[in-house]
């Protein structure tokens, strides 16, 4: 039933954290999160996605709960990965980590009354009817007390154009000593909404999850619903998404390292970099109708074969590669800006690590860790390509990374042109199984993104789970900017350029 | 094919022209003197300060919001910029089908810009919550909260639809 990939493994509620300590030894955390499974078998579950280190394979690791017992023991103190996942949980389910360290809201603020919003008999109006503006918001920050230590609050609305969040800085003079993020402002309610849209549209809403990672939202989701209803689209559709998803790829990391300037006040150098991104966005838009990459993938396949428009492919990408190339050595000679990059926002390894860090934020970590290599898909399996890794984990080498795999990704281009794709650009969608459950990944610019789906009886959307890079990185700028000061906070989060919007849903 | 790759790597032929933006939606960002600053002129004496803020989007307005300052649409060159504070708007530009979240903190930037003061709805969400309508933490849309003047359509428009939609809805609004 489950795709190949896949083993669940069903475990008490008394051995659940027990286990899920041993996986994370040697596995790592992809993804955690609870289902309302009643109308099926008149449980809650909980799973927890772990994947081993160089093995194609899921080990989802599930238990059950009764309506009326909604409380395990908490994993997080044996697997810290999982801290927010838990309190997501809490949230939108009423499940109850016991021992979890953090009792404070996640994803929804004061506002909102006494509901759990992801169990299926609440209602979006019974959710619209708890919400009261003028509701006093009990949260509290995490503070930091001693002579000399003020705060420094932040947002929502930032004086960039960018998107909202808050920002809790407790410094000592012109030193951060700790930031507490406060996010999920632009809460949404997403995943209840893909329940309510049926598969086939899911597709439009996956690729509005996250603006420059709308391509490769929407290719874990189309391949998670495929997954689930044994559809294996053609090796010429695959090569299309793969192709893509590079070129995704190739407008954040360029885009990235120039918007890096931004945040050491080098003027000339965001200008180049902001040229770069421009004729990539310009050839995104040339290709499949889309700045963004929206409106080209669908269930079954797509909608375009890029691969008829391979000249202008090749034509554009060799202007932006040596532009690119000169791009680098200009801002590797231009020391003022280096000077700023090097040991800046340090995260080390054993903090990546534990915290489940992904993308290149874990790879400029030394943590060598790439869905493409590590879970083939797509086209992924037939090209030779690296995951490439910097130790220092400071903001240099977040830069160097997202330059080597920019380099990489023009070379898996150049080889997806040179070969001949056969098949059906898309091909009709089947049923969807009832109960039927899959994952769907693949990395994206800002690193992995997992989606899983499960069909209620009657084949709609029972449960999309939705798990950006960006909801894994961002407790994680808190570690990375501890002992820096403020004004390098805007450098080191644009090192990591997160989503807002796809962290909150 | 090769004589792309060849005219490609001897050709010297710029990235993103005038001609291009131009060509992606009609007469959008001009030749200075033709219709578009010379509006402006006429309303805001060619000097626009917008505050954008984010209600909920999926940052995709905000990145063609931030394409408008690149060295290729250069919309400064028009007197039009970006402003850190409210206090300094003309414009505010709302993007995102504004989640609850995010209700409170635009109903107070909007209090905060001083009169005269434009609102602009950027993008389908803005406009009436777009892909997110009906979504349990959305209010379908900036006039929700704040009285809109105008939208830009699109999802997301492109920086010169909204430099075009800019204007005209300025020029609309100064009537």
């Amino acid at each position: 039933m489950h795709p190949e990939n896949e083993k669940y493994i069903e475990l008490s509620a008394a051995d659940f954290p027990r286990k899920c300590a041993e996986y994370s030894r040697r596995h790592f955390l992809r993804t955690m999160f609870a289902a309302d499974e009643r109308e099926l078998d008149g449980y809650f579950r909980v799973y927890a996605v772990f994947s081993p280190m160089g093995e194609d394979r899921f080990d989802i690791l599930t238990m059950k709960l009764r309506e009326d017992a909604l409380a395990y023991g908490s994993i997080t103190p044996l697997v810290p990965a999982a801290h927010w996942y838990e309190r997501e949980m809490r949230d939108m389910f009423g499940i109850i980590p016991e021992g979890h360290p953090d009792p404070r809201p996640l994803c929804l603020h004061g506002i909102y009354g006494d509901v759990y919003p992801l169990r299926r008999d609440v209602t979006t109006d019974d959710i619209k009817k708890s919400v009261d503006f003028s509701r006093e918001d009990g949260y509290f920050f995490m503070r930091v007390k001693g002579e000399g230590v003020y705060e420094i609050p932040v947002g929502p609305v930032h004086a960039g154009i960018i998107e909202p969040g808050h920002f809790r800085f407790s410094a000592v003079g012109e030193t951060i000593y700790h930031l507490d993020p406060r996010l999920f402002f632009t809460h949404k309610g997403t995943e209840k909404l893909f329940e309510s849209r049926g598969f086939e549209n899911g597709v439009e809403l996956a690729e509005r999850i996250s603006g420059v990672s709308s391509f490769s939202h929407s290719s874990a989701y189309c391949m998670a619903v495929e997954r689930m209803a044994g559809m294996d689209i053609s090796p010429r559709a695959k090569a299309v998404r793969t192709l893509v998803i590079e070129l995704e790829r190739l407008y954040n990391h360029i885009g990235d390292i120039g918007n890096m300037c931004a945040g050491t006040g080098f003027a000339l150098g965001y200008a180049k970099g902001a040229i770069l991104k421009e004729s990539l966005m310009a050839l995104n838009a040339r290709l499949t109708g889309s700045r963004y990459l929206r409106g080209i993938n669908v269930i079954g396949g797509v909608t375009r074969d890029v691969f008829d428009a391979a000249d202008d492919v090749i034509s554009t990408l060799d202007g932006v590669k040596t532009g690119f190339k000169h791009f680098m050595e200009f801002l590797l000679d231009s020391i003022s800006h280096i000077e700023r990059l090097e040991g800046t926002g340090l995260l080390s390894r054993e903090i990546a690590l534990k915290m489940g860090a992904t993308g290149p934020a874990a790879r400029a970590s030394g943590i060598s860790d790439d869905i493409r290599r590590a879970h083939p898909h797509l086209s992924y399996g037939s090209l030779i390509f690296e995951a490439h890794t910097y130790q220092k984990g400071d903001v240099y080498s977040r830069m160097m990374v997202r330059r080597e795999e920019a380099e990489c990704s023009f070379s898996i281009i150049d080889s997806l042109i040179e070969r001949r794709h056969e098949g059906e650009l898309r091909m009709p969608a089947g049923k969807f199984p009832a109960g039927g459950s899959a994952l769907g990944y693949t990395e994206g610019p800002r690193g992995s993104v997992f989606y899983w789906i499960k069909a209620s009886g009657d084949g709609s959307p029972l449960r999309v789970k939705v798990r950006s890079a960006s909801f894994c990185n961002w407790p994680l700028v808190s570690y990375a900017i501890h002992g820096n000061i403020v004004p390098d906070f805007p450098l080191v989060n644009k090192s990591f350029n997160l989503s807002y919007s796809g962290c909150d849903l | 094919m090769l004589k792309q790759i060849i005219l490609n790597l001897f050709g010297k032929k710029p990235a993103l022209g005038r001609d291009a933006i131009r060509a992606m939606s009609g007469d959008v960002a001009g030749e200075p003197g033709a219709s578009g600053p010379a509006r402006l002129d006429a309303v805001f004496k060619r000097s626009i300060r917008i505050r954008q803020v984010d209600a909920g989007s999926c940052n995709a307005c905000e990145w063609e919001c931030t394409a408008l300052g690149n060295p290729i649409y250069d919309v400064s060159r028009f007197g039009i910029d970006f402003t850190a504070s409210p206090r300094h708007a003309d414009v505010i530009l709302v993007t995102g089908p504004v989640s609850l979240g995010m209700a409170g903190a635009l109903k107070k930037t909007y209090l905060a810009m001083p009169e005269p003061k434009i609102v602009i709805a950027c993008g389908d969400c803005a406009k009436d919550g777009g892909v997110y309508r009906g979504a349990y933490g959305v209010l379908d849309g900036a006039a929700a909260v704040v009285p809109v003047d105008g939208y830009i359509p699109g999802c997301p428009p492109n920086p010169a639809e909204i430099m075009k939609c800019i204007m005209d809805i300025l020029e609309s609004a100064a009537k």
